[in-house]
């Protein structure tokens, strides 16, 4: 059949259930987590695919970002809350004893829902990683901050003004910086916590444009409400509810013909 | 996968534009059976009036299209219909222009049924009206199967036409036969060789409808796919 979609615009389905250990960026197995006697998660397990952009969708409170959080432990900061079962990198859980969070946080980095820019300047925003790993040489941070800058889109905008208060930036601006500042330390998975929804329209699609770029180079998971944002980013898509993965699935297939009912009521707007 | 429902949306008032769209096709499929159910009655009694009304009508199926085209433009815009609110868009988009064409070829052959025939060559005409029950039989079957969207109707439907396409096929051995019998009639027989034509086109329309409610209701495309697949689709999961 004559495909009607630029073959560089498509990324093509894969085989979520039987992906190959090179095409695995993450695995999921198992995995539980109370909060205190309270269970948010139930038994997730799924295959997350390198170099491609992974959305989780699911009403308020099914989970989606509690699963995010797991998988650079952020919930380690919560007290009350126990997680079991694995998540893989690289041949190893994450969840491991003897596994440095810091590290593990340099390889999987995140951005939230609002822009959290330090009060320092632009330059200084990007390179904070950079110099908390204790590189300090000026020719090394200098190219750091132009890759990264590019690289979220957002050179072009500021490189006239790098030591300018990154307060002074817009919204979408900030936002952005605060991508630069994630793949400056050159993560491998970036995490995106609904990384749009404080964001006005034009500055969305910017956004969702960078991502598409992102997926070059990083794999890139993302938590959305916006469920047109997750048809328009996403390569696969994984709908929860109520803790549980109710389905994951290549997006065309997701938002065309979805498999389970639950996933269509939610999809198309209607009571369960 | 899940059988579609039509079961509520959140917002009230997109249910009610879906409902009015939905409501706006079953009453142009309505016109268009009775558009079909007259040329045959016209054509059958020579019935001149009726055939009049029938070529007046047709610009009321002609407006209908453009009316429920713009409502279905507005949901996409309005709306971003997903999964099944998608698919029932489509399959309405492309039903209504299969019903509209459908309601040309009825015009065609009232425009038949205006000429005037003599005595032995009413004959041919007669020799229309099993075809013509059989593809008003696929018409109300598929508008049916439309209104519930219920994938056996839609099915059978389908396979329906294959039994059109013989006796079209048989229709035209027939008249053939006349026109050799007597040359000088051919300009009649031809007339009636295009309503049969007509008829076999409308059944092919049919088709195309009883294929839309499958997509609808399987999410799966059975356009130009071999009869062992088409019903596996149909019968099977997904």
């Amino acid at each position: 059949m004559i495909s009607v979609t630029p073959s560089n615009l498509q990324a093509e389905a894969l085989d979520l259930a039987n992906l190959s250990a090179e095409q695995t960026a993450l695995e999921i197995r198992g995995l539980n987590l109370h909060y205190g006697s309270a269970q948010a998660l139930y038994d997730i397990s799924m295959k997350i695919p390198t170099n491609r952009v992974t959305a989780f969708i699911g009403p308020s409170g099914c989970g989606k970002s509690t699963l995010l959080r797991c998988i650079n432990r952020m919930n380690d900061l919560v007290e009350i809350c126990k997680v079991s079962g694995e998540i893989v990198l690289h041949d190893k859980n994450i969840y491991d004893k003897d596994v440095d969070v810091a590290a593990l946080r340099r390889q999987v980095g995140m951005v939230f829902q609002r822009p959290n820019p330090f009060p320092k300047s632009i330059y200084e925003n990007v390179v904070y990683g950079m110099r908390l790993q204790g590189v300090n040489d000026r020719r090394t941070l200098d190219e750091v901050v132009e890759r990264s800058l590019k690289g979220a889109a957002l050179w072009d905008e500021v490189k006239d003004r790098l030591n300018a208060s990154a307060f002074g930036l817009s919204g979408g601006q900030q936002q952005r910086l605060v991508i630069a500042r994630a793949i400056a330390i050159e993560p491998e998975v970036l995490l995106l916590d609904e990384p749009t929804s404080a964001l006005d329209p034009i500055s969305t699609l910017t956004i969702e444009e960078l991502i598409t770029e992102l997926k070059n180079k990083y794999t890139v998971v993302i938590v959305t409400h916006n469920m047109q944002q997750a048809a328009r980013v996403s390569d696969q898509t994984a709908f929860m509810y109520m803790g549980k993965l109710i389905e994951y699935a290549d997006t065309n297939t997701l938002f065309t013909t979805p498999d389970k009912k639950q996933t269509e009521d939610y999809i198309t707007g209607r009571y369960g | 996968m899940d059988k579609p429902t039509m079961s509520r949306h959140i917002s009230g008032k997109f249910n009610e534009e879906l409902e009015a769209v939905r409501n706006q096709v079953l009453s142009m499929g309505g016109l268009v059976e009775q558009q079909l159910r007259d040329s045959l009655y016209a054509i059958e009694k020579s019935d001149h009036d009726l055939a009049e009304q029938i070529l007046r009508r047709d610009t009321k199926i002609n407006a209908l299209e453009v009316q429920i085209d713009e409502a279905c433009v507005q949901i996409i815009a309005k709306r971003q219909p997903a999964a099944s609110d998608l698919r029932l868009i489509i399959a309405i988009f492309k039903t209504i222009s299969d019903l509209e064409r459908i309601g040309d070829e009825a015009e065609r052959i009232a425009k038949v049924a205006l000429e005037s025939f003599n005595k032995d060559q009413q004959e041919f005409l007669l020799s229309l009206e099993n075809l013509g029950q059989l593809v008003l039989t696929m018409l109300h079957g598929v508008l049916d199967a439309f209104a519930r969207m219920d994938l056996d109707s839609a099915y059978e439907v389908h396979q329906m036409d294959a039994q059109a396409d013989r006796q079209y096929e048989a229709l035209t051995r027939q008249l053939m036969t006349y026109m050799m019998e007597d040359p000088r009639g051919i300009p009649k027989v031809m007339n009636v060789l295009w309503s049969a034509r007509s008829l076999e086109r409308i059944g092919d329309r049919c088709q195309n409808i009883a294929e839309y409610i499958i997509f609808f209701v399987k999410g799966k495309d059975v356009r130009h796919v071999s009869a062992e697949s088409m019903e596996q689709t149909v019968k099977g999961g997904r």
